[in-house]
């Protein structure tokens, strides 16, 4: 993944959910990974289209996207329904499309999908031969992996 | 209280005299489970250690052999070692990998299954104790002794008792500890070189070891030849008892020669020139070169240019990658003094805000990335690949992962340029440019 990418996403996403959960956030070390990985029960999609191609994935556990969800709305939400989905799928695209929107600004086009969103128990996510960079983000609502695989069209 | 008191003198005791023994380490081993338990093997018996399965069925041999298996050429036996104690032993399915052992006894190797690798422990030799007759689960015979070693007991298996020869065990067992000590020195004999070079070699090994602890080099086929030149001066330098790495520093000092002409700062044009012309010429409109382990990105640029002044109306693409992230994030806007820089650099440098930094030009040819070489690498065929140093810091298996990926990546008629001391080990390569410069042309 080519380094110039890597700071617009750590710091949109550093950025916007700081903004969203008005508390502290912490980012944990950066580091790759290639295997399949298990998701934590909550995961947003966001596909990547353009100069490259590729997708953006937040991981949670349950606790953590109702805890997320109930702060972004101010409410307290207790199941995991369409608003806590909605709520979710919002928190990715704007962080997304704040990274996409800096990295419009340094040169590089990029489009995105609309966000889909994943819930349920023992999941496992498994895109072969694709390395991703993690962006692991403790929130005191729970942790949120940052999973981003981006590559150049050959 | 004084009870307390006493007992917590007592501890302090007991610690002290467990640390002065853990200070001494001149034992190492790499310790497996299997069935739970824990044992220990002499790391000096251990070639490696592996993953595989699918192994070769060899009708009529003894229930605890699994068969053979290739060994990058090598045909070796695999011993289940579960089944040859006796001990139970989970069947996978044929495909599954089985962890492997593989062990240098003499001049055999022999791939060992055992349930767990787990991790290479460093003892103090004092510490092991012999075994207790009244052993249950192994034949005494085979039980080097046992360790303590954060509060789990290893049993040290004797591995050569294991493997020798069934002729030259008969005696062996029935003489006991005499006859162990006099079959020892066995295995030197056939080399008709003496003890001497038996311990040399011991010492030598003990040096591969520490290397890669330390600084993660790997001696391998692709240095060897560098790494025997080194042992010899370094052994020859030294009082016998001072040859190996103790500390960091000290395995600095030992690669300090092993390292590439112009690393960390930009080529000289002499060295840059030498490396392009030991590659041949190319004719296509564009040029790809992959350049894993890039670093801060001098090489990089070293190569842009020197690629940029061969051929100028080229289209040259260089993927550079490295898993160190802050040191590639510095990369895309390194910032030079010109001063600082040989001359033939300077008229493809800009002034910016902070310093000089390369024309857009060259800066848009290259594509930095932060990547680690062992998962998968998505770069096209290129005509060069550009990777001085970084191989020979991989674990063996490893190494042989990217060379092979080499292979598989670069064009024929593709050159890939290796570190000074470094050699290309794989089948395919003709070798081309005079030392310092070693690049590897593939065959068309």
């Amino acid at each position: 993944m080519r380094v110039e990418y890597i700071n617009p996403f750590v710091e949109s996403a550093f950025n916007v959910m700081k903004e969203v959960l008005q508390s502290d956030v912490k980012r944990g070390e950066l580091y790759l990974k290639s295997t399949s990985m298990p998701v934590m029960g909550v995961a947003a999609i966001v596909g990547l289209a353009g100069d490259v191609e590729g997708r953006v994935l937040f991981d949670m556990d349950r606790p953590t996207a109702l805890a997320i969800a109930s702060a972004m709305n101010g409410e307290d939400i207790t199941t995991m329904d369409d608003l806590a989905k909605a709520t979710i799928t919002e928190l990715a695209n704007m962080i997304t499309a704040q990274a996409v929107t800096k990295l419009h600004e340094l040169g590089f086009r990029f489009d995105l999908t609309p966000p889909a969103i994943f819930t349920g128990d023992n999941m496992e996510v498994s895109n072969q031969d694709v390395e991703a960079l993690i962006v692991p983000m403790e929130t005191p609502q729970g942790k949120v992996e940052i999973n981003v695989a981006i590559r150049e069209r050959a | 209280m004084s009870v307390q008191a006493a007992d917590k003198s007592d501890a302090g005791v007991r610690h002290d005299e467990k640390k002065e023994r853990a200070d001494k380490i001149d034992f190492k081993m790499v310790t497996f489970s299997l069935a739970g338990k824990e044992y220990g093997i002499d790391i000096m018996n251990v070639k490696e250690i592996a993953s595989a399965g699918r192994f070769t069925y060899v009708p009529n041999a003894a229930p605890f052999v699994r068969g053979v298996y290739n060994l990058r050429g090598d045909i070796i036996s695999i011993i289940d070692l579960r089944i040859m104690f006796h001990l139970p032993a989970e069947r996978k399915d044929d495909d599954a990998l089985e962890s492997l052992l593989i062990l240098r006894i003499e001049d055999h190797a022999f791939g060992v299954i055992v349930d767990n690798i787990d991790k290479v422990v460093g003892v103090s030799r004092a510490g092991i104790q012999p075994p207790h007759p009244i052993f249950g689960d192994i034949n005494v015979k085979y039980i080097k002794g046992i360790i303590e070693n954060q509060g789990k007991l290893y049993i040290i298996l004797n591995v050569e008792k294991l493997f020798a020869p069934k002729s030259e065990e008969a005696p062996a067992e029935a003489l006991a500890p005499a006859a162990r000590m006099a079959a020892a020195p066995a295995p030197a004999r056939p080399r008709e070189q003496g003890a001497a070079s038996a311990s040399a070699d011991v010492n030598a090994d003990f040096v591969k070891e520490t290397l890669f602890a330390f600084k993660r080099f790997g001696v391998s086929s692709v240095n060897e030849e560098w790494f025997k030149v080194r042992y010899g001066q370094w052994s020859s330098s030294r009082k016998a008892t001072d040859i190996q790495l103790k500390e960091q520093p000290e395995a600095d000092q030992f690669l300090e020669t092993f390292y590439s002409p112009c690393t960390g700062e930009l080529w000289s044009e002499a060295y840059a020139d030498a490396v392009v012309a030991a590659m041949p010429r190319f004719e296509s409109k564009s040029i790809n070169v992959w350049n894993p382990g890039c670093g801060k990105g001098y090489e990089t640029y070293s190569l842009a240019v020197a690629l940029r002044r061969s051929y100028p109306e080229a289209r040259i693409k260089i993927w550079a990658n490295d898993s160190d992230l802050l040191a590639i994030s510095m990369a895309p806007n390194m910032v030079f003094t010109p001063e600082n820089v040989p001359e033939v650099y300077r008229g493809m440098m800009v002034k910016g805000r902070n310093g000089f930094t390369f024309e857009q030009s060259i800066r848009d040819s290259i594509f930095f990335e932060f990547h680690d070489v062992m998962n998968s690498n998505p770069v096209p065929p290129v005509d060069i690949i550009l990777c001085r140093d970084t191989v020979s810091f991989l674990s063996a298996a490893d190494q042989n992962k990217l060379l092979s990926d080499f292979c598989e990546k670069a064009k024929h008629g593709g050159a890939v340029v290796l570190g000074s001391n470094e050699r290309m080990p794989m089948d395919g390569w003709n070798r081309s440019g005079e030392s310092p410069v070693s690049v590897y042309v593939k065959e068309a």
